[in-house]
């Protein structure tokens, strides 16, 4: 009874937090020039980036135009590779002076003691790094050989600072996802307080490997290794905000499957464009910095994100889970958007049908 | 005054919802590809460092947070600003780091209390 009542407030809640679009979560892909080149890049970055990093000045112009800003407001620097941009710290400072929080997503391999220093100096206050499993799976993934190495100094010197709020992610594929015990020892020796998990779309380079995506048994193995640690202090397990995971939605995270791309979630592009996650499909790009006022495109647009009537289309159509899943995390719909290119839940009930029959 | 409505209106509906919700959902999260929030935990720690017997800047010396990693240098104008783990009691320390280039001066800790976002620090030190 308590369970049926918390998913209808929390249906209240996000019917609400939908009309009301309050946005206090921006991405900035500052630059999509890149130090590595894994094989599961969904932006398809490279060392020479066809696009020129964006001016400071210009980000900055746009961030100006926001208005009525939401507590907690934080501006997410992400590529390509943030850190190999030197005016971070510049961009960070501008942006504590205007109110805003600001957090950096990175490889971790430009992230040495000096530049960590300067970063908090200048006021970052959250950090995600990512470790993709233990030395061998990772570098695979990563595409370098000594990249585990690197990370895991990374994330010892990230560890070691009370200030920010700091978290691990990591990509579950099928060569990593029988070390998750293993891993979830190495970081809780590292300090480590957070870690996130989550899996691979296949999108970008990530396409044409088929290692990348877990089976639905191993998708359901994930689930349960992740049910299981939740409640461990040791450290705080949870999985991404990717996808619905139907049954294990009360089990696997701190609340319910709410994709807000477009709904709190706004981003400013390499090019310009406005959007909302930048792992999005760049033809849902609501406008454009250069020519645009970034907060009314804000107010005004964005209703693919808002109204996702659309998403009733390909196996969502039918879907019996539909209204609490709404066509699945909003990177989901590619190309021609006429399916859903992931369904977790599906994988979650295939993966127990199948093992009820054998 | 039509904008003013407009921002009155959404701060109510806020509230609403912020109150109807029995977590922080309203607020925090974080994306699926992106960090976590920065739920502000800091102080912004800034100031100049003066020779006591002179008055004048000076450059150089280091500004530390005491059992951390971070510290600052301060510029040509004795300056320094940066961002603090906000804790009762943080300490810092001042230090001349450059030998004699800027003239000698003995180290100097300092503890701060009752922080708000922002302090704003005068250190003067003696001359070795």
């Amino acid at each position: 009874m308590v369970a049926f009542y918390k998913k209808l407030a929390f249906k209240v809640v996000k019917k609400a937090i939908t009309r009301q679009h309050d946005l206090n979560y921006l991405f900035w892909e500052c630059t999509t020039r890149c130090n590595l080149h894994c094989l599961h890049c969904g932006s398809d970055c490279s060392k020479d980036s066809r696009h020129a990093d964006m001016p400071v000045d210009d980000f900055l112009r746009a961030v100006d135009t926001i208005e009525n800003r939401s507590p907690y407001f934080t501006v997410v620097f992400t590529g390509g590779e943030p850190l190999l941009r030197s005016d971070l710290e510049l961009c960070g400072k501008e942006l504590r002076k205007r109110g805003f929080r600001w957090s950096i997503v990175t490889n971790g391999h430009l992230y040495d003691k000096q530049r960590h220093i300067s970063l908090l100096n200048a006021g970052m206050g959250a950090l995600t790094i990512s470790l993709d499993g233990l030395n061998d799976s990772h570098n695979w993934l990563r595409n370098n050989p000594a990249s585990f190495d690197i990370v895991s100094n990374a994330i010892e010197l990230a560890a070691s600072s009370n200030r920010i709020n700091f978290d691990v992610v990591s990509c579950i594929n099928q060569k990593n996802i029988n070390e998750l015990e293993q891993l979830r020892e190495f970081l809780i020796s590292k300090n480590v307080r957070a870690w996130r998990l989550f899996t691979i779309i296949p999108i970008g380079r990530a396409t044409n490997i088929p290692d990348l995506s877990l089976t639905d048994q191993q998708f359901l193995t994930l689930m349960n290794f992740i049910a299981k640690y939740r409640n461990h202090n040791e450290i705080d397990i949870k999985f991404s905000c990717e996808g619905y995971v139907g049954r294990y939605e009360p089990l696997v995270r701190d609340s319910r499957f709410f994709c807000r791309a477009g709904i709190n979630i706004g981003s400013i592009l390499i090019d310009g464009s406005i959007s909302a996650c930048p792992n999005i499909d760049r033809s849902f790009a609501q406008g454009t910095i250069y020519t645009d006022n970034f907060y009314e495109v804000w107010q005004h647009r964005f209703q693919p994100f808002r109204n996702r009537e659309w998403t009733k289309t390909g196996q969502c159509a039918s879907c019996k889970d539909y209204k609490d899943c709404q066509g699945n995390g909003f990177h989901n719909w590619h190309g021609s958007k006429e399916n859903v290119l992931v369904c977790h839940h599906a994988k979650i009930e295939n993966a127990l049908k199948n093992h009820s029959l054998s | 005054m039509v904008k003013n409505h407009f921002t009155m209106k959404r701060n109510v509906i806020r509230k609403i919802v912020g109150g109807i919700s029995f977590t922080s959902a309203l607020f925090v999260f974080q994306a699926c590809y992106g960090t976590p929030q920065d739920l502000g935990f800091d102080v912004l720690v800034e100031g100049q460092v003066k020779a006591k017997s002179t008055g004048l800047p000076i450059k150089g010396i280091r500004v530390a947070v005491a059992d951390q990693l971070q510290y600052e240098l301060t510029d040509s104008e004795g300056k320094f600003s940066f961002y603090a783990y906000k804790q009762e009691g943080l300490k810092l320390q001042f230090k001349d780091a450059d030998a004699a280039e800027n003239g000698v001066y003995l180290d100097k800790d300092t503890v701060l209390t009752g922080l708000s976002d922002r302090v704003s620090l005068e250190i003067l030190l003696e001359e070795h």
